[in-house]
């Protein structure tokens, strides 16, 4: 990991291009390093002046007293390498580069980011940026940016792709009451990363949880890496934007990189315990829980309401969200009965009624968040004649003291009325909202990352012996050899088979009695499909033929094939056609694998066959790091889980073939990079046994 | 003496054959010449015709390239030239000069055998006129490609001129047993000899991401050094993102066709094997593309067709042999030494 203490608390900072014009960058960067009430030294550069801000100016950074901890550059793109590179030979050892004109602009932008990083390396000089607002830290302080203010201490770390995000974001801040403990403008991310960052928050005293945004990671494994051990220390929360077709499309030409699919941006967070929020809101919705709030035991949730329809929603949402409503023990529900009015609801949701006053809710609070079966709880209040929004509030913050352990959360549901209330509330760090739903989602973010810290941080590698490297890497070549990235399907099966997965027998044929030769060798009845790395879909060009019994079936089937493939696609080379051991019909499934540019194999798990495409009945892993554990739970995620454990009377299957399946494909497209792509559809799947009928293989 | 009369299809291998054939003659110690009766210009910045510009380099040709190829004929030809009589006159004209002082001439045909079949110039009528053997050039695409042969060998037997054979040029490796089982012995059925097989070879045959922009133009943003990279398949980038990756990883050394604001299939290509990235439409694409691609070398072409005009365009992109391509030009007649009957071809000359 970079030590990048010196990012954030040297002992003296450079700016380089400084500047006594106000509202130039320049400018901007002396004054917050100054007003922010840094103790260090400051060493504002620029050869014109002598004074900036009554600060004394050096010439160029050779010239200050000594080689400072920190340099600003904030230089036009052109002086900007020159500055780096005095920097460097002075003994800087870390560079923020506030100017653009980089990677962002084009090709000679390239040219100079690229330049700007040999620079880094040759010197062994850290960078943030290019072409970012800089950084802070509250509890340092130091404000190394050109941002506007300076927020409120807090225990948020901000660490944030676009620069804009991090100006409006700090200016909301106060609006909204927010404290912060650190903001980082990670710019091109030439140099250091998110994950750089990420890794420094989680080291740092002062911050609770750690906030990102971000439209890509860029280097997939040292994310999960890094980023796995720290989502066990702290709450790690990413906005990753460019989700939605269109979105994605933004963010490419935004960051000029291709972000992975955000199916394996979402795995991949999952996987390492990373909360995700789904927009700006939910980001500091979940910053405020998780800095003020506990982390809870578990998912169970109870409801205090002084209005049905409310308590309902609330309750919609719990289950929406894989929350679960707290079920009471009978102490609970019979002191709620003796104490509460007879029309009460004393079932989760608890419904004081229209009419309760803040001592009934203190009462029904009370019992609730003792009651053993409660991990989380929601106060919600609706503006009626006899409500009392700030004496409840006072109840809700003294009977939160007594049980500190569990969340507590409280939507006031309403406007003029219960403002005052709810700001109480806030200022004792108790997150109010209008509406119940955000209340929950907060509930939801803080019971996910309980659950992340309660999983092993070790992972079981999967480790098998027959394994047969030497005769997937002769395929391989072969492959290769003749100039094709697309294995046919023998050879694909042969690979497979060499990593101990049960495949039907499979040998291609270039004519009509080379398939009966090899139907009579493997036995009848056979499956005949087409064999050529151009076609996708053989059903769909009439290039398979199953149930063929005798030689006659075979020869006829064979013609038939050529003949309608040709009439589909009549400029593909067809190799042959390849002939298999028709398999008794199994319960179809597919493994499948895409390389992602990110976070490498995905594996997919689901419902085999045709409507694979349609019913999406899909779960995914990534394939680094994956467990036997895991594996059973991509089973479980799916619906074709109830069809294994034996839908209907049907016999259950072997799941434990599905996953010994699965895991050997994780080996297999761990130990071979070139494999960018694979599918096994279908797989059958049997009450003893699995076989990989279809085997597809795409190399690099 | 006799000459030899290369005939074929577009992309047959004509010209490979026909370099390869000269240059091993000449080696062979026979004063070798090369005439075009029918030339044509390809391209969007050519004037002149390539095959007559390369022979005359290689062959060290001292005539100028209008009696090497007295005819250009492009596509609506008969608005200029009528007169049968007058054209046949000037043809042989051009081709006594070019054969003047050499023992063999190897005569090229035009794109295609047909071509000013209206004034009586086609190859075969050509052929009988030059007193040339006549050698078919097959390029397999399915069975009907052997039916062209043979329906063109009948004809030219028909017209009372000896048929040599033919030659099979870029055979795929799935279809070299099939030509060598099925196709040669059809032929040799009917009395045609098999000359020669010559096997694919993508340094050979595949276009280079130069002969695409000359066909199709337009501007080069990023990769300029490449442009020599080989492009052996062509991909249209139009489909979804989430299955662009799966798609575009299939092809290896592809050209990759997409619209200039499809900043993410570029970007995706660009993450896979390809050999040149083709933006059609005249969108400028994102700077991010242009960094990118150039950052990883592969040009980037914005061409102002629409996609659709971009790809009939493609069809007449192919691999041109030029003179300074000596390890091209060395392929030409390794491939004629090992795959093709020479020694049969060249007594059917020089008789």
């Amino acid at each position: 990991m970079a030590k990048m203490t010196n990012f954030f608390n040297p002992k003296s900072v450079a700016i380089i291009g400084a500047s006594n014009k106000p509202g130039k960058i320049g400018n901007v960067v002396v004054k917050n390093m100054i007003n922010c009430g840094y103790k260090g030294k400051i060493f504002p550069v620029n050869p014109k002046e002598a004074v900036i801000e009554g600060l004394g100016c050096y010439p160029s950074v050779d010239r200050t007293p000594i080689p400072p901890d920190l340099a600003v550059i904030s230089v036009p793109a052109a002086g900007a390498l020159a500055a780096a590179e005095a920097c460097g030979k002075y003994g800087v050892k870390n560079l923020i580069v506030i100017t653009a004109g980089f990677k962002e602009t084009g090709k000679k932008g390239l040219e100079l980011e690229r330049k700007l990083v040999d620079i880094c390396r040759q010197f062994k000089m850290r960078l943030l940026g290019p072409n970012c607002v800089g950084l802070l830290d509250t509890h340092v302080p130091i404000n190394a940016s050109f941002a506007a203010g300076f927020p409120k201490k807090g225990g948020i770390a901000f660490i944030s792709q676009s620069g804009a995000m991090v100006l409006s974001i700090l200016d909301w801040s106060h609006k909204a009451g927010l404290g912060f403990s650190k903001f980082i403008s990670l710019g091109n991310k030439a140099d250091l990363t998110e994950t750089h960052f990420i890794e420094e928050a989680a080291e740092d005293p002062h911050t609770q949880v750690i906030l990102c945004y971000i439209e890509d990671v860029e280097n997939g494994s040292h994310f999960l890496e890094a980023v796995r051990a720290v989502s066990r220390k702290k709450p790690v929360i990413i906005l990753k934007a460019g989700t939605s077709q269109s979105g994605a499309l933004a963010a490419s030409s935004h960051t000029g990189a291709l972000a992975g699919s955000d199916l394996a941006y979402e795995t991949a967070f999952r996987q390492c315990g990373v909360i995700r929020a789904g927009n700006m809101p939910d980001l500091f919705d979940l910053a405020v829980a998780f800095t003020s709030q506990p982390v809870p035991r578990g998912d169970r949730v109870a409801v205090i309401t002084n209005s049905g329809g409310p308590g309902i929603i609330a309750t919609d949402t719990i289950e929406l969200k894989n929350l679960k409503m707290a079920r009471f023990t009978k102490e609970t529900i019979a002191a709620l009965r003796s104490n509460l009015p007879a029309e009460s609801n004393i079932y989760n949701p608890v419904d004081v009624l229209g009419d309760a006053k803040a001592e009934r809710y203190r009462f029904a609070l009370e019992k609730t968040l003792a009651d053993p079966g409660v991990d989380n709880a929601v106060v919600l209040v609706c503006p009626a004649a006899v409500t009392e929004p700030v004496e409840t509030a006072r109840v809700i913050i003294e009977v939160r003291k007594k049980y500190p352990g569990k969340p507590l959360f409280a939507a006031y549901m309403g406007g003029p009325k219960l403002e005052e209330g709810a700001k109480i509330l806030e200022e004792e760090k108790i997150p109010c909202f209008t509406f119940p739903e955000q209340a929950i989602n907060s509930i939801n973010g803080l019971v996910s990352y309980a659950r992340t810290k309660n999983l092993s941080a070790k992972t079981e590698l999967l480790t098998f012996d027959n394994i047969d490297q030497k005769t997937v890497k002769a395929v391989f070549y072969d492959v290769l050899k003749d100039k094709r990235l697309v294995l046919l399907g023998s050879e694909a099966a042969e690979v497979v088979a060499a990593y101990g997965i049960d495949a039907a027998p499979t040998l291609l044929a270039s004519s009509p009695e080379e398939a009966v030769d090899i139907s009579g060798k493997i036995g009848y009845p056979v499956v005949l499909k087409v064999a050529s790395p151009k076609i996708m879909h053989k059903t769909d060009v009439g290039g398979v033929k199953t149930g063929l019994e005798s030689p006659e079936k075979v020869r006829q089937g064979f013609l038939e094939i050529m003949d309608n493939v040709h009439r589909h696609l009549p400029r593909v080379i067809i190799y042959g056609v390849e002939v298999q051991k028709m398999m008794p019909q199994g319960t179809e499934l597919i493994i499948g694998m895409t390389r992602d540019i990110q976070f490498g194999p995905l594996i997919a798990f689901g419902l085999g066959g045709i409507f694979v495409n349609l019913l999406k009945d899909v779960s995914f892993r990534l394939a680094k790091g994956l467990s036997y554990n895991e594996i059973e739970k991509m089973l479980t995620e799916t619906k074709a889980y109830t069809l294994l454990r034996g839908y209907r009377g049907e016999k259950p299957a072997d799941t434990k073939a599905i996953i010994e399946m699965i895991a050997r494909v994780a080996k297999l497209v761990n130990d071979f990079p070139e494999i960018t792509e694979m599918d096994i559809n279908p797989v059958f799947s049997y009450h003893q046994g699995a076989s990989a009928l279809d085997v597809k293989i795409t190399v690099s | 003496m006799k000459n030899l009369y290369i005939m074929g299809t577009a992309g047959s291998g004509k010209t490979s054959v026909a370099t390869g054939l000269a240059l091993k003659f000449s080696r062979e110690g026979y004063r070798v010449a090369y005439f075009k009766p029918i030339g044509n210009i390809t391209g969007a910045f050519l004037r002149e015709d390539e095959d007559a510009v390369l022979m005359k380099q290689i062959l060290h040709m001292e005539h100028p390239l209008e009696t090497i190829v007295p005819y250009i004929a492009g596509p609506s030809y008969l608005s200029g030239y009528k007169n049968h009589c007058e054209s046949l006159k000037n043809i042989r004209k051009a081709y006594e000069t070019v054969a003047e002082g050499n023992d063999l001439v190897i005569i090229g045909g035009a794109n295609f055998p047909h071509i000013m079949g209206c004034l009586g110039l086609d190859a075969p009528s050509l052929a009988q006129e030059l007193d040339a053997v006549p050698l078919f050039m097959i390029k397999i695409n399915n069975d009907y490609s052997l039916d062209h042969a043979i329906f063109i060998n009948n004809y030219m037997q028909c017209k009372g001129i000896p048929v040599l054979g033919n030659i099979f040029h870029n055979v795929p490796r799935p279809l070299l047993a099939k030509t060598e089982g099925i196709y040669r012995p059809v032929l040799e059925e009917r009395g045609y000899h098999t000359l020669g097989i010559i096997p694919s070879n993508a340094v050979l045959t595949s276009p280079k991401v130069k002969e695409y922009y000359e066909v199709l133009g337009g501007e080069i943003l990023a990769g300029e050094d490449n442009m020599d990279r080989l492009v052996e398949d062509t991909v249209i980038g139009a489909m979804t993102i989430e299955s662009a990756l799966g798609y575009l990883r299939r092809n290896a050394n592809k050209a990759v066709i997409t619209g200039g604001d499809r900043s993410d299939v570029a970007l995706a290509a660009l993450e896979t094997s390809t050999s040149a990235l083709i933006l059609t439409g005249g969108l400028y694409p994102d700077v991010k593309v242009i960094a990118r691609a150039e950052e990883k070398k592969v040009p980037l072409i914005l061409v102002h067709y629409d996609t659709y005009n971009t790809i009939e365009k493609l069809s007449k992109v192919t691999r041109r042999i030029r003179a300074k391509d000596e390890e091209t030009i060395k392929m030409t007649v390794d491939n004629i030494e090992k795959h093709v009957d020479w020694r049969n071809v060249l007594k059917a000359i020089i008789i």
